[in-house]
């Protein structure tokens, strides 16, 4: 199959798109069902592209590919679902505020750890030495093939997802968001539910980190900034923080616009790209946070079906 | 005690600005209820304010410091004004309020760049003077910086708790409706405390600037020390957020000398402090579950 009608920049930046779908469906569990503010989005998922970069690189593996890569990206996935667990722990009884310190004390910690560790991550030099576990020809296509996988990955987290809002433990997670005293009046595991939730998401957003590391090929500390969560999270609050599919709908019209449209089928002047129209993504990235949060909170899909629902049968 | 004198002395001067800017954050936050992310632009844009004054009109350091917190006081009035009262008139909830004052954050913080430019900037001020105090060689700007503070918190501790208009400001913490029949204008003193916050970040922004550079991201490497001082001490009032921004920033330089990396300093700072906040949150769950 030849992919010459393929740009390379369209296809690292529907990698982008994907990958921060991803990460948006997780955030959706955390802050749209359980009400829990993760500002560290950007930790978890970037534990997870250090921990997975440092073992491939590092590490004399016995055997080759594929079975480095899945050792490398499963020991990530484990850590960064340990490291959800213990910020899990630390922040599961504090309020908004304590979330707010905890999560964004841990991206921090993973970023500064990053950064002096250099011995291990190359610190501000960056790392290099990571590839495809696969080798089907030219970059182009061994790029492409990647972008499929992470597809398919974001296509069973969306699987998950969409189960969670259908189960018993989805309905749990809507009870501790709405009422948590309430819920565990009732004699339900509301601090195990947290816990679980921070593991299962963090663990999730650290594969997607290794899956980030092997399509860059180069681990560098400026991408564990904030900029990463808030794509997240911006994606989510306006397609609707409570429906499924918005994060999807979000993250297609905020980094879709900016990463495709913009990046790929804009003729704007070279040099624009380089400052100009990355500060414009952040800033423009604020302001619709702002504007959707002020104007429609429930974002553009609004709220869930279930409330919609209840709403009609109550006559509200 | 070579060592203690050090830590000390260095302590209190290079960090300053960090004890100022959590006295303005912890008003914000005391008497708001308000976590506003945005805060550190506040700090960044009056590194900004300070620089852009101090480059344009040729005004000393010493000189800037004034028009420098007004802007800044401006600036945080307008935030409240144009985006956190129509939220709050909009009953937005407490965890929308900080994704909006994160997205806040993130736009002033990029959107500053439009207006003066990606590069990292200086303040245009000759090499400032070294003084020995206790055998350690401070620069006049940073003894100023604690001078400074020094004096703002003592005068925002009276103004607050022996003014009226501190009475007031506490009346309206404690019970707005309540504040509201007694004859208080919320709108009037809400602005005050916007205002006066504002003015304090906006100064610690123009230390932070004049001794370094001023760069966007000034206010938020900042931020995550200030929130955690402000959130730990902020329990027993503006005074335990001096004693623990006081006590912060002598570990900081503490462990900074005897750690290799300085970043070490801030990793040990950030993980005390949320076990701090973890084993006090324990205990209000704990009361709140009986």
């Amino acid at each position: 199959m030849t992919l010459d009608w393929l740009d390379a920049f369209l296809i690292t930046g529907l990698f982008e798109v994907v990958m921060v779908i991803g990460l948006a469906l997780l955030l959706h569990l955390q802050l749209g069902l359980a009400r829990i503010a993760n500002f560290g989005v950007v930790g978890f998922w970037g534990i997870g592209m250090y921990v997975f970069g440092v073992l491939y690189v590092q590490v004399d593996w016995p055997f080759g590919e594929p079975w480095q890569f899945l050792a490398c990206a499963a020991a990530a996935t484990v850590v960064a679902g340990l490291a959800g667990l213990l910020v899990g722990w630390l922040v599961a009884d504090l309020d908004t505020d304590g979330v707010l310190v905890g999560t964004l004390g841990f991206a921090t910690a993973v970023q500064i750890l990053a950064t002096t560790q250099d011995d291990l991550t190359g610190g501000a030099r960056g790392m290099g030495g990571l590839g495809f576990p696969y080798d089907i020809g030219r970059v182009k296509d061994n790029e492409f093939l990647w972008l499929v996988l992470v597809t398919a990955v974001v296509g069973a987290i969306l699987l998950y997802v969409w189960r969670v809002h259908r189960s018993p433990y989805g309905r749990l997670l809507i009870a501790v968001g709405s009422n948590e005293p309430l819920a565990r009046s009732l004699g339900k595991p509301t601090f195990r539910t947290k816990l679980w939730l921070f593991a299962v998401a963090s663990a999730a957003m650290g594969f997607l980190g290794a899956m980030y590391g092997v399509m860059v090929r180069f681990l560098d500390v400026g991408n564990l900034g904030v900029g990463v969560t808030l794509a997240a999270m911006v994606g989510l609050v306006l397609g609707g923080t409570a429906r499924v599919w918005g994060a999807v709908v979000g993250v297609v019209l905020t980094v879709g616009l900016f990463d495709i449209v913009i990046q790929s089928y804009l003729p704007l002047p070279r040099e624009w790209y380089t400052q100009a129209i990355p500060v414009l993504r952040e800033a423009a990235f604020g302001l619709t946070l702002m504007v959707v949060l002020l104007f429609r909170p429930l974002g553009l899909l609004g709220d869930m079906r279930r409330d919609r629902l209840m709403g009609k049968i109550h006559g509200r | 005690m070579e060592f203690v004198t050090q830590s000390l002395v260095i302590g209190l001067t290079e960090n300053a600005p960090l004890i100022l800017a959590a006295i303005g954050f912890a008003l914000l936050y005391r008497l708001t209820g308000l976590i506003n992310v945005a805060y550190s632009e506040t700090i960044t844009l009056g590194a900004y304010f300070g620089m852009w004054i101090n480059t344009t009109y040729g005004l000393d350091f010493y000189a800037v410091l004034i028009p420098t917190g007004l802007l800044a006081g401006v600036l945080s009035v307008a935030t409240y004004l144009a985006l956190f009262r129509p939220a709050k008139q909009r009953h937005v909830g407490g965890l929308e309020m900080i994704i909006i004052s994160f997205g806040l954050s993130i736009f002033l913080r990029h959107g500053l760049q439009f207006v003066f430019g990606y590069p990292e900037r200086f303040y245009d001020v000759p090499p400032p003077d070294t003084i020995m105090v206790l055998g350690v060689g401070v620069t006049s700007f940073r003894l100023l910086a604690l001078v400074a503070v020094a004096a703002l918190s003592l005068l925002l501790y009276l103004f607050i708790q022996r003014s009226g208009y501190g009475l007031r400001i506490r009346a309206l913490a404690s019970d707005e409706a309540l504040a509201q029949v007694s004859g208080i204008r919320p709108l009037v003193v809400t602005v005050m405390i916007w205002f006066i916050a504002g003015v304090a970040g906006g100064l610690a922004g123009a230390f932070y600037g004049v001794g370094a550079s001023v760069s966007p991201l000034l206010g938020w490497r900042q931020f995550l020390l200030i929130l955690m001082v402000a959130l730990v001490g902020g329990s027993w009032g503006l005074g335990g957020v001096i004693l623990v921004g006081v006590g912060t920033s002598v570990a900081l330089a503490a462990m900074a000398l005897q750690l290799e990396q300085v970043l070490y300093a801030q990793l040990v700072l950030i993980v005390a402090f949320v076990i701090v906040l973890k084993i006090r949150g324990s205990r209000r769950a704990e009361t709140a579950k009986v």
